[in-house]
């Protein structure tokens, strides 16, 4: 290497070095905290005494389902019960702690399940059955926790600093397929998607490998299941090429990729450097609209997919869960 | 007196009718969870000292009623603790738990049921828990068994492996597990988790 290229690259290791640091910096929970406070300031003092939960309210930490919201009650403030400021300063919290895509998700789940309402006409679904509570006061510096969920959605977003995470948290799709504003939408269409096209891009050893030669009639450590974890299965990271351990990485970021982008890079680094120790399981066909449940498993991760036989077109109902055994609800960031 | 028989009856089968078209809208959407399956799902954690049978079970609405009537035997519409332990020891029947081809006998740790309105609707889950004392483990490769026979008309299954090293509380001189692999039925009613006992460091000076 000459002195010119050796200079090149020096800088270019500085710029490298002053982004990373810059990004490790950059304030991740004092922009959602000021939409938390300004949420706070449009409620009474009883809506405010029942949207904000202690930080270690360890009940309120599980008060998350898959389930409809009259079946497990739901903690915290109802969307419905709320004025359309207050439910606006409710997505103001969300579009700042999530990314766009992550929001974008959110709401699709949401108004899928709007969907549901029609037919029956009952009180069980649809945008008002969600609901949003906080553990811990909104700070830019304190560890707290934003829930906001209902039927087929729980997201548990930990922030303190510059730090967040997502885990545990659950999304789900139903139906998975609809039309809303003269668009066809599919919330989990992205994950369905590359999780067939990185199945189908294994020759056959390698999917002899990844594939569970059982039925998977649901996800083993979906809401409820706290505190658990199972051996992994299937094909190891590093048995794939490059090529499909970015297949993998990409197919995880639909759900590490629900956080604003800050957070969302750093996991997926984090993801990056354990990739040889991720593992990718398969169950069920290898054809869409198959059902076919899926794993992606590593250090730092638990991702499962699993359509759900529950009357009506299976793959028109999905449940998924996001969990890392290292972190849920920000364990890592001391106080709990 | 025939007609003010007959009125009754009438105005009875509108009062069920109304109660029916009450009790149908405050159901949920038809695919909205589970229905017509049962779902057993165990999670079998395997420390040097314990082995333990983590089950979940979780009755579909249409199967809500079967399954209730096993546990709830007086039929009062509230389960006792004795009616859960007495679920507990029923299941424990319908297991088949063998380790190095040897049968072992299950010990019920837990049982835990939720009410009667919330297994009706779906979410309630029944959680059990057994022990198996898995006596002296040698330092050398096992097998545990385990063949779920229960309820297998309108079961569906889930067999895990818990992680070792996520559940292990033992103390490192205790030694250490390591799940080898995990075979299973295609319906997972029945599966076989390998494992090797690696010994303490003070176990290997003995």
């Amino acid at each position: 290497m000459n002195c010119i290229s050796l200079k090149r690259s020096l800088a270019a290791a500085c710029v490298f070095s002053l982004l990373s640091l810059a990004q490790a910096q950059e304030p991740v929970a004092a922009p959602v905290a000021e939409a938390a406070t300004k949420f706070l300031g449009l409620l009474d003092d009883t809506q405010r005494g029942q949207v904000v939960y202690d930080f270690k309210d360890e009940a309120q930490r599980q008060r998350w389902s898959n389930l409809p919201t009259t079946f497990v009650k739901r903690g915290g403030l109802r969307m419905g019960d709320l004025t359309a400021p207050q439910r606006e300063a409710v997505h103001a919290i969300l579009a700042a702690a999530l990314s766009p895509q992550g929001y974008e998700k959110v709401r699709e789940i949401v108004e899928g399940d709007e969907t549901l309402k029609k037919p029956s006409g009952g009180p069980l679904f649809g945008h008002d059955e969600y609901y949003i509570s906080f553990l811990g006061k909104p700070s830019g510096t304190e560890p707290w926790i934003i829930q906001f969920g209902g039927h087929h959605l729980g997201i548990n977003i930990t922030l303190v600093g510059g730090q967040g995470t997502l885990a545990p948290s659950h999304t789900g799709a139903q139906p998975a397929l609809y039309e809303w504003e003269g668009k066809t939408v599919r919330p989990l269409g992205h994950e369905t998607d590359k999780s067939f096209a990185l199945m189908n891009s294994l020759d056959d050893a390698q999917r002899q490998k990844a594939t569970i030669g059982s039925q998977m009639h649901d996800l083993v450590l979906g809401p409820g299941r706290d505190g658990k974890m199972i051996q992994p299965e299937g094909i190891k990271g590093s048995d794939l090429t490059e090529k499909q351990q970015d297949a993998l990485l990409d197919l995880a970021g639909e759900w590490t990729g629900i956080m604003r982008d800050s957070v969302a890079k750093t996991k997926l680094e984090e993801m990056r450097k354990n990739v040889a120790e991720t593992w990718f399981a398969w169950s069920g066909p290898m054809e869409k609209p198959g059902l076919a449940y899926f794993r992606i498993q590593g250090p730092t991760v638990l991702i499962e997919y699993a359509p759900q036989k529950l009357g009506g077109d299976p793959a028109n109902h999905i449940h998924t869960i996001y969990r890392d055994p290292t972190n849920e609800y920000g364990a890592q960031w001391g106080k709990k | 007196m025939g007609e003010k028989v007959s009125e009754i009856v009438t105005a009875s089968l509108r009062k069920f009718a109304v109660w029916c078209l009450a009790w149908a809208a405050l159901l949920p959407h038809a695919s909205a969870h589970r229905i017509d399956e049962y779902l057993q799902a165990t999670l079998v954690i395997i420390e040097p000292g314990s082995i333990r049978l983590e089950i979940n079970l979780t009755p579909g609405t249409d199967v809500a009623a079967a399954v209730l009537a096993q546990i709830d035997r007086n039929g009062d519409g509230v389960i006792s603790a004795e009616e859960t332990n007495a679920y507990g020891e029923a299941l424990k029947r319908d297991l088949a738990v063998a380790l190095d081809d040897r049968p072992v006998d299950l010990k019920l740790a837990s049982a835990q049921c939720p009410s009667v309105d919330e297994l009706r609707s779906g979410s309630g889950i029944v959680q059990i828990v057994f022990t198996v004392p898995p006596g002296v483990l040698t330092a050398q490769p096992h097998r545990l068994e385990i063949h779920n026979r229960h309820l297998p008309a309108m079961s569906v299954y889930l067999l895990n492996a818990g992680q070792p090293q996520f559940f292990n509380t033992a103390p490192p001189e205790a030694g250490s597990i390591e799940i080898t692999a995990q075979k299973r039925s295609v319906n997972q009613d029945t599966g076989t988790i390998e494992f090797i006992f690696r010994p303490g460091a003070n176990a290997s000076a003995k």
